[in-house]
Order: structure tokens, then sequence, then C-alpha cells
């Protein structure tokens, strides 16, 4: 693999750790969920730069474009899913939601 | 290569404005630039399609997804992040960025990876043709988003 | 054929909103049963006939054009289709009763028959992104049912279990590039080759360790279990039963064993690895079942633990364990589902699920009473019930290989199970009626007729045992424990126990 795989691979490896970071800290449901979005977009880079780095852009894109679609009908579920927490409950904070422990 | 990383930059420091920013609206626009300056690499990585589906899609629909549900969750729905969470972040992201760049200098070269032929033909070929049955989970993932939007803002009757 | 198993429930799926404006509920519940007795009707049927010269490869074609695309049923497959189709067909029966107060009937059976699509899908499919993309279909149609009763609760859950699902299947996907950049190839099989020729320890390593990190979330082994507990109680009992008694094993286990056997190959790294999640989850879930005073929680936890002997026997690798492993992987289906959807009856019946306030139920619901004692025995491992062979043979399997202290685990595992099973028949059903529940009656008849069908199947599987054995789970464990032996000759690791 040749080493520009290993900077863009690099970068979206900081993506996943940017929105993992995200997922764990922050309390608002909608930032919770932006996490998972720049997660998806360290996703789709790696994706990509595969493809690139072995001119399989064709096919990597394929793949990319059908994750992307996948996570706008994720995307759609998450807000409505939050857009109902909000009407019940008149908050976004995760930690008015433990109810249930786990 | 240079604009390569100087887009590659913008996009991981929009990423993180858009976890970090307090305001909600400002954080979705990061979220929207960021998706911007990834779809300009893609662009650049000579990754056409999947660059402007990004920005049309992601920076485009989803930001506006998010918008509408800021807005429909604006007025009460002001969450005070944790101060220390803000401040750690860098220090905690400056230690990954370190072991990250350590890993990935050290196995450059390390990875081996099959030879591949060139590729032929389009991208309209590659999806049609080599990919085509991903189609049928395509339709089976927009039926779900489409029925869970359904099913979560139906109309309820008082008596159940 | 094997497309019609995605494509039927698809397409009922998308009529059915024009279906429910012409009948909100008659109709909706016909046609959704109506598919899945079609499905378990062409699995059982025609499915034996199509392997028995091994893996059937379907190819597809649209109206006589070949396209670029193949579905594959080997043993293993049709193994889980007709298991998903089995238990998917009690489950609608049940809903008709059951899913009446939650409104919108249409809409629900239309998620569910995209929930089982996606997971025919995942089952029949050769290819890596095929299996993360199926994965995801049925996961999408999962947020939204778990989350139905719009209440509380199962917001509250249906939002976390979608965050911890969404980063687990980002980690499947990555992991995913990583062999596309490696081998050039998604599909199982050429992916399998192009690393027989790498020497790429490392990445391999890694990409192990996110699919396990990803499809461990999925099956709900322990450290990657948090989102069950929460989730499988709040769903309504029949999403509760699909999720326990399906989608952890189709989205987690299933997927799980493919990837590994098929593309990487059961290492001895690998089975220890699996064997121990598979023991922790044992243990821990069992333990911390003891305590639940909510029946569904103790149900779920309860699930945690079996997922755990499934994983256990798979990856102990050997013929007998992957046996063991197959055959358990059906009969806690079976049985588990019977039990969510008698804590559906119960909560339909009397409002509550917390053992404390039940009491003496079985006086007024003597059906559910018989068929949750049927079901937890069965999961407890209580001769002649299907559950006692399965576990028998995980436990045999861990003695033939030498594993003594797995093997003793799983023994004492089994009797803390059969502990706190008796515990919540005693707490909800027998002892002195609480006044409460003096005018309660039995749960309507669909809800009835389907558990009673799981509990005679449970006793069925249980009394034909060998019959089951030798002309299903067999068949499915060869297929799988062939991939085992070939790649292991491969690395010249022969001699492992038989």
């Amino acid at each position: 693999m040749n080493s520009a795989w290993f900077l863009y691979i690099g970068f979206a490896a900081a993506l996943v750790f940017i929105g993992l970071y995200g997922l764990l800290a922050m309390r608002n449901l909608i930032k919770l969920f932006i996490g998972i979005e720049v997660l998806s977009k360290g996703v789709s880079l790696a994706l990509v730069a595969t493809g690139f780095a072995k001119s399989h852009l064709l096919i990597a894109q394929a793949i990319t474009v059908t994750f992307i679609v996948v996570e706008v009908s994720v995307v759609a579920t998450a807000l409505a899913i939050i857009i109902n927490i909000y009407r019940q409950t008149g908050s976004l904070d995760i930690r008015r939601l433990t109810k249930l422990k786990g | 290569m240079v604009i390569q990383i100087v887009l590659l930059g913008g996009l991981v420091l929009f990423s993180a404005a858009a976890i970090l920013f307090r305001d909600l609206l400002k954080a979705a626009i990061s979220l929207a630039f960021a998706s911007l300056f990834l779809g300009i690499l893609f662009f650049l990585m000579k990754a056409p399609y999947v660059g402007a589906f990004e920005i049309s899609v992601v920076a485009g629909l989803i930001t506006v997804l998010f918008i509408v549900t800021i807005a429909l969750t604006k007025m009460e729905g002001n969450v005070r992040e944790s101060r220390a969470a803000l401040w750690i972040f860098p220090i905690f992201f400056a230690l990954f960025l370190i072991i990250d760049i350590a890993v990935m200098k050290s196995l450059v070269g390390k990875i081996p990876a099959v030879e591949s032929a060139p590729e032929s033909g389009t991208f309209g070929q590659a999806l049609w043709g080599l990919r085509t049955f991903d189609l049928v989970g395509q339709i089976g993932v927009i039926l779900a988003g489409v029925f869970a939007v359904l099913a979560l803002f139906r109309k309820r009757r008082k008596d159940e | 054929m094997a497309f019609w198993f995605i494509a039927l429930p698809l397409v009922v799926a998308g009529l059915l909103p024009l279906v429910g404006k012409v009948s909100k509920k008659v109709l909706p519940d016909i046609l959704t049963n109506l598919v899945f007795v079609v499905l378990l009707a062409m699995a059982v049927s025609q499915g034996r006939g199509l392997i028995a010269q091994g893996p059937a490869v379907f190819d597809l074609s649209w109206f006589g054009e070949p396209l670029n695309a193949s579905l594959t049923m080997d043993a293993f497959s049709l193994l889980m289709l007709a298991t998903i189709s089995l238990v998917s067909l009690l489950i609608s029966l049940f809903s008709i009763d059951y899913m009446d107060h939650y409104g919108s009937k249409a809409t629900f059976y239309a998620l569910f028959l995209i929930m089982v699509a996606g997971m025919n899908g995942l089952v029949l499919v050769t290819d890596l992104f095929q299996i993360y993309l199926f994965l995801e279909v049925a996961a999408v149609a999962s947020y939204a049912l778990v989350a139905y009763g719009l209440e509380h609760d199962e917001l509250e859950a249906s939002f976390k279990y979608l965050m911890l699902s969404a980063a687990a299947s980002a980690f499947i996907l990555l992991s995913i590039a990583v062999l596309f950049g490696l081998t050039g190839s998604l599909s199982f099989a050429g992916v399998a080759a192009g690393l027989k020729t790498l020497e790429a320890k490392f990445a391999v390593g890694l990409c192990s360790a996110f699919f396990i990190l990803g499809f461990g979330l999925k099956a709900a082994l322990v450290p990657f279990h948090a989102w069950l507990p929460d989730a499988h109680p709040s769903a309504p009992a029949p999403i509760s039963a699909a999720l326990s008694g399906l989608l952890i094993k189709v989205s987690g286990v299933y997927a799980l064993t493919r990837v590994f056997i098929s593309v990487f190959g059961l290492t001895p790294v690998l089975s220890t690895v699996l064997m121990y999640l598979g023991v922790i989850s044992m243990v821990v879930a069992a333990l911390l079942a003891l305590g639940q005073k909510d029946f569904k929680r103790m149900l779920a936890y309860s699930s945690i633990s079996q997922v755990g002997y499934i994983v256990l026997g798979i990856g102990l690798g050997t013929p007998l364990g992957i046996l063991g492993g197959l055959f358990h992987l059906v009969n806690h289906a079976l049985a588990k589902s019977l039990l969510f959807l008698n804590s559906g009856s119960v909560q339909m019946s009397t409002g509550t699920r917390n053992l404390q306030e039940m009491g003496g139920l079985g006086k007024r619901m003597p059906v559910t009473a018989g068929t949750t004692i049927v079901g937890s025995l069965a999961i407890a491992g209580v001769p002649p019930l299907n559950g006692f062979w399965s576990k028998l043979i995980i436990i045999l399997a861990l003695v033939q290989a030498g594993q003594w202290a797995f093997a003793l685990v799983a023994v004492l595992a089994s009797v803390l199970t059969l502990w706190y099973y008796l515990l919540i028949q005693r707490q909800a059903f027998f002892g002195k009626l609480n006044e409460k529940w003096a005018s309660v009656r039995e749960a309507p008849f669909w809800m009835t007729a389907s558990t009673v069908v799981l509990a005679l199947l449970c006793v069925a599987l249980g009394i034909f045992f060998s019959l089951t054995v030798k002309s299903w789970i067999e068949p499915a464990a060869d297929a799988l424990a062939s991939g085992v032996r070939a790649v292991l000759a491969g690395l010249g690791m022969i001699n492992f126990v038989i």
C-alpha cells in the first residue's frame, strides 16, 4: 500500500477518534448523533482512500454511495426518535434518560 | 499533495468543531462544511461520483434534516455540555494524533496488498453491473427508513 | 428461488400502506402471515433438495438477462432461513392480537417484514459489503420497532440501541475497507484467497478485532451487551421476541461465524478469544439475571447468557461443538421467543412486568403458565426438552476437546439458569393469587395459539432430537466444519480433535 493510503487512513482514524469522543463526552442527544455522523465521515474517507490506493475507485465509489444511502436512513430514524424524545420529556439531555440502567 | 493535506486538515477541524460547538446550529453548519471539504477531497482523489453524492446528500440533505430537528427542539432543548469535556478534548486529541502518526509511519510499507488489475468501465457499469445486488439492499434500507419515520410520527388516537 | 426470501417480504412491505388504507387490521394480518407461511414452506420443502449436492448458487437474472448478482444457500443458510421463517410466522400470529392497541398495524407489519427481509438477505449473500448492507436494513427496521410504542422507556432504549449499533456498524465497515485494501475483493472467496497469499498478521488481527467488536455488539456478547437489557424489555413483546430470538443471532452470531469461518478461518487464537467471550457472557449475564425483578429484563439477560453458550460451542471449532452451538441457536430462538411472547400476554392481562407484583397467575392464565414452564425448562436444559440436548452436546464437545474447565463452568451456568427460571415461575405463576389479578383472563386466541405451537416445538425437537439433528443441524454444522478443516489444513494444524 502506498504511503498516500496511510496518510488518508491516519486522518480517517482521527475522524473516528473525534466521533467516538463525541459519543462518550457529549450530553445533548443531537450532539451525540453528530458524533455518529463524524464517525461515518471517517468510514467513507477510509473506503474511498482504499479504492484510490488500489485503483479500484469505481467499486469503492459504488460502495461508498450505498453507504451514504444507509447513513441517510439511519439519520432520518435517529432524528425521528430524538424529536419524539423531546416531545415526551421536553429535554435533550442524555442524563435525563436514566430510567433504564443497562 | 499539499492541497489534499489542507483539505484533510479542514475536514478534521470542522468535524471537531461540530462536536465541540455549544450552539447546535453552529455545530450543524460545521458538519456541513466538513462534508464540503470531504466532497472536494473526493473530487481530487478522482472519485467525482461519490464527491458529488457526498456534497449533495451529506452536506445538503442531512444538514437540512439536522436543522429541521434543531428547529423543532430549539426552545427548551438547551443542554449544558460539561465544560471539562471541551477543555480535555485538545489534550486527548493531541495524544491520539501522536500515536496515530507514529503508528501510521511505522506501518508504511509493512502492509502487503494483492496486486490489483486496473479497473475498466464506468461508474455506472460498476454500480449496476458489478454491485447489482446492492441495489436491493438500498431499496430495503430506504423502505426501512421511510417506514421508521412513518411509524415514529404516526397519529395516536386517544384510546390507544 | 432464494431471491424470493428477500423480495417477497420487501414487496409486501411496500404494498402494506396501500392495503392498510383499505383494511386497517384484517388484510395486513392475513397478508403478513401468508408471507411467512410461504417462506416457511419454501424453506422446508424445497430447501433440502436444493442443497443435497452441496451449496446451491442462485444466479439472479432480470427477465432472462443475467445479472452480476448471486445468492448462495448452503445448509447453514437454510437452517437460518427455516428458523427465521418459523419464528417470524409465530411472532406475527401473536401480533394479530397483541399489536391491536398500538395503532398503525400495517406500518408495524411492514417494518417487521423489512427486518425479516434484511435477515434473510444476510444469510444468503457471500459478499462482505452485502452482509453489512442487509445487516443495516434489519437494524434500521429494528430501531423503529423497538421505539414503536412511543413511550418514554421505549424511546430511551431505542436511542441508546441506535447509538451503539451505529458505532458497531462503522467498525465493521472499517474492517471491510481494510480487507478490501489488502485483497482488492469483497467476496468471501476473493478475500479468503487473497489473504492466503499475504503475510499480513497485523492487519488481519486488526480486522478480526474490529469484527469481533462490531458483530459482538450485535450479538450482545459481554462486554458489548449494554444495550440489550434496556432494548429488549422496553420493546413491544413480539419485537422483544424477534430481537432476542432472531436478530441477535442472525446479525451477530451468524455474521460472526460466517465471516470468520469463510474468510479468516478459525485459527486457535480466534477460537480461544471466542470461547472466552462466550463463557464470560454465559456467567456474567446469568449472575445479572438473578437479581432482576422485571420479567422481561431477566429474560433479556438470559438471552445474553444463552448466546454465550452458542458462541462457546461454535468458537470451540470442533464439529461436535459447532453442532451443539447451532442446535442451541435454534432451540433458544424457539424457547426465548416463547418466553417473551408470554411475557407480553402477562403484561397485556395484568399491566405489569414486575415479578413481585405478580403471583398465582397460573390459576387464571393456565395456558400461559404451562407454556412458560416449557420454555423455561427448555432454556435451562431439562430433559427431554430441546435445550437439554443442545447444551449436552456443547458440554460433551468441550470435554472431548479437553477443555474441562470450560465444561465445568458451562454445567454450573446451566444450574444457575435453571435456578433463576424456577424462581420466576414460582413468583409469577404459582403461589397465592394476588387479589389484584382475580379477574384476569387468559390471553386472546392467537396469542395463546402461537405460544402453544412454540411450546410443542420445544417438546418435539427435544423428543425427536436425533431426527432434527440428523436432517437439519448436522448438514449445517458439516458445512461450517469443513470450512474450518480446510483452513486449518492449509495452516498445517490438522490435528484438532475431531
